[in-house]
């Protein structure tokens, strides 16, 4: 292409971009089309990925193909091994990818669709593209390390275990957050839970059949549970229809809680083949068919967005879905999509290990985030399309609507009781009211998306099977995380305790094995109970929570970042992690900060504690405990964050003023096969 | 130095993915694939474990895997 195309092409594209952002922001009122929204974020994702990962591949990290990645130097066939650079996308996006980027988008509804797509876009564009894409580099030049191993080598010994206990924190909070949105939008549904239910028993069949009966036979396997499942959502209707099967499948959250905590134990001590793997294929199989069912459906229809650009709850601070300002709040409600410090794991597991040239990593890496972010922005789309009445009745408690009544009324975001019931009769539920968690509202706005396809196409338009299988998918791949995470929060724990009873530290040790998944179990099950009894809906209160722990990692991430960056004599390009870390640390301190000290009962935690202190309310005195263990939570995750980045920038310090040699813990270079061709 | 990819040697394999889509697809999806790793095995001259010790290897590291949120 020629110089002056190139220039007609890359501005025109700024152009469009640019357009469409300037109608977002000054429409008000009017009734958009999502397609401005779409223009604007992939307009910014082209430029971004054309010009900046670029300058960072070749200035800032200096990828050179001549040098062979862990995936040459190390191939055994198994986890080292050079792959190209698509199918590696699709394994590394697939990794990544779960509901975080679904549902905190929707959560962040609240404040309009604006506020949340902005930061969906810039974010990712200058935070969570560039910390996954530099953690990627990290690891690929040592190796494959984990971040962990990283912080260790490149900051010291106490970083890394500093960093490890964070990422064990971290995941009980994560677990406990996925397992309410679950619990949430199957509670009180027979439909749903029926559904759920027959994955385990289609997982064991899968299990078995690749196991034992054919062998490594995962596709045909993965197709007959795929078959098994679209079959079992449909049989769901039929048993919610029948008064007597309806009755078995019907339970409060408590109950589903329960079911929760007994299913997360088991998964993690069962053999992997068994329900982990082909949960986590079928999963993956759904996973990536609808996101891209859902991408063609929204182009296809091009929806209007009912919600307005920003609602009064942006500034007011007293939204029912959860309390709190647009600032810091919006920032932490959405962590994947625009950065996820969760993502830093990925970059520094399996991926590095496959990268065939170091050149491919700013696909992967920089375009595999810019993929999630779109992922974030369709999610914002479908909660956007509901009317923001439903949305807003959906997604909290009775009476915290009752109280947000006069402002939303005031907004002209009117619901009826005979809406939400209407609604609920089309989804095939008993109920819509306070389903919080995001995972229904979501569900609605894909079922009138997909509907709206097939009514286009001249079919039915199934509103009620399309709002279930979106339920199901949702649930699905959450459970896979849950399964996961316990598992690897189970070999944390083993490794932890191992330092000081090195039995306990082996993985197979049955004991071991059963006590550990019990602690894991256990955290994340306590946190879970005590979202689903907060009268304040529990998402309120843990959401933020996950956001603050989420962003704090990616904190972690962008120091490991940034002092590779100034030992490899960098450092003047040190401000592409700088830059995103100081706005983390801003937003989530801040938001740690309020989440404890706020005097708004709503928001603070102690305040919460205070109001309740001598109440005669039943299970006043668990609330207030449960006060009390979030605010230790906050603290303690802003504490240990606090000890990486001091830890941190002392590094810095002395490698920059010379006391110290910058020693840079990177695999000798090899010269790649690939660079001279075969 | 010439070192051996996933299915056979060089650019051109590792450039298609393997040697095929199913390898793609496979690898894609993090599913075992004993066949390229027998082709890895014979390369390498290192003596291949069973299909079922392979499987078995192979599910085990993959539960050691994370999924994000």
């Amino acid at each position: 292409m020629t110089r002056l195309a190139s220039i007609l092409l890359w501005g025109g594209i700024s152009a469009l971009g640019a357009g469409a952002f300037g109608v977002l922001a000054l429409s008000r009122g009017e009734t958009l089309s999502a397609a401005w929204l779409l223009t604007a974020a992939v307009c910014t994702y082209a430029v971004a990925y054309r010009f900046y990962s670029k300058f960072l591949a070749a200035r800032v990290f200096g990828l050179d193909d001549r040098r062979a990645t862990p995936a040459e130097r190390c191939n055994n066939g198994r986890d080292y091994v050079p792959t190209n650079k698509w199918v590696l996308y699709g394994h590394h996006f697939a990794a990544i990818a779960g509901a975080g980027p679904l549902v905190g988008p929707v959560l962040a509804a609240q404040f309009g669709f604006l506020p949340g797509t902005l930061w969906l876009v810039i974010g990712v564009v200058l935070g969570g593209a560039v910390q996954d894409f530099t953690i990627l580099f990290c690891s690929l030049r040592r190796d494959g390390k984990s971040l962990g191993q990283m912080a260790k080598e490149e900051i010291n010994h106490s970083a890394g275990i500093t960093g490890m206990l964070a990422v064990l924190f971290i995941m009980i909070i994560l677990l406990a957050v996925l397992a309410l949105i679950v619990v949430n939008a199957l509670k009180a549904s027979p439909w749903g839970l029926f559904t759920i239910a027959c994955t385990v028993p289609i997982a064991l069949l899968m299990g078995w059949w690749m196991k034992r009966w054919r062998p490594g036979k995962v596709g045909e396997a993965s197709i007959a549970g795929a078959v098994l499942l679209l079959g079992a959502l449909v049989a769901g209707g039929w048993v919610a229809a029948q008064p007597h099967l309806a009755s078995a499948f019907t339970h409060s959250a408590t109950a589903i809680t329960w079911m929760m905590v007994a299913y997360g134990f088991v998964a993690s001590v069962l053999p992997v083949w068994m329900l982990l793997c082909p949960r986590d294929y079928l999963s993956t199989f759904l996973k990536i068919t609808t996101i891209l069912v859902l991408a063609l459906a929204i182009l296809v229809i091009l929806p209007p967005l009912k919600m307005p650009a920003l609602t009064p709850f942006a500034s007011l601070g007293e939204g029912p879905v959860f309390a709190g300002k647009l600032f810091p709040f919006a920032f932490i409600t959405i962590a994947c999509g625009a950065i996820s410090g969760f993502h830093s794991l990925v970059a520094s597991g399996t991926t590095p290990k496959m990268i065939a040239r170091e050149s491919d990593a700013r696909f992967i890496g920089y375009g595999g985030m810019l993929m999630e972010s779109f992922v974030g922005v369709m999610a914002m789309i479908a909660a956007c399309t509901l009317d923001p009445g439903v949305y807003f009745a959906m997604n909290t408690t009775p009476t915290g609507l009752a109280q947000a009544s006069q402002v939303l009324s005031q907004a002209g975001f009117v619901v009826t009781p005979d809406i939400m019931h209407q609604l609920a009769n089309q989804m095939g539920e008993q109920t819509l009211i306070a389903r919080s968690g995001g995972a229904p509202s979501l569900a609605v706005g894909m079922a009138q998306i997909f509907a709206s396809v097939s009514s286009a196409l001249g079919g039915r338009t199934l509103t009620a099977l399309w709002y279930h299988f979106a339920i199901m998918f949702e649930a699905l791949f959450i459970l896979t995380t849950i399964d996961t995470g316990t598992r690897v929060g189970r070999f944390m724990l083993q490794e932890i305790v191992g330092h000081v009873w090195p039995r306990f530290g082996e993985t197979s040790w049955y004991p071991s094995v059963l006590a550990s998944s019990a602690v894991i179990v256990a955290g994340w099950g306590y946190f879970l109970y005590q979202g689903v009894v907060d009268p304040l809906g529990g998402i309120n209160s843990l959401w933020p929570l996950f956001g603050i722990s989420n962003q704090l990692l990616a904190a972690v991430a962008l120091c490991v970042g940034t002092t590779i960056l100034i030992k490899m004599g960098r450092q003047r390009f040190a401000w592409v992690t700088l830059t995103p870390l100081a706005w983390l640390v801003t937003v989530t301190m801040t938001a740690g900060w309020q989440k404890v000290f706020s005097a708004d009962p709503k928001l603070g935690f102690l305040a919460h504690a205070a109001s309740l202190t001598g109440s005669t309310l039943p299970g006043a005195q668990r609330l207030v405990f449960n006060d009390r263990l979030n605010t230790f939570v906050a603290l303690l995750f802003m504490t240990v964050v606090t000890v990486l980045i001091v830890t941190s920038v002392r590094e810095w310090w002395l490698v920059l003023s010379k006391r110290k040699v910058a020693v840079v813990h990177e695999a000798p270079f090899v010269e790649s096969a690939y660079a001279a061709g075969d | 130095m010439r070192l051996v990819t996933d299915g056979g040697s060089g650019r051109q394999k590792t450039a298609q993915g393997g040697t095929g889509w199913r390898h793609a697809l496979r690898r894609m999806f993090g599913m075992p694939d004993y066949d390229a790793y027998l082709e890895h095995c014979r390369a390498a001259g290192h003596e291949p474990p069973s299909k079922g010790e392979y499987l078995a290897q192979f599910f085990e590291s993959k539960g050691k895997g994370v999924r994000c949120c």
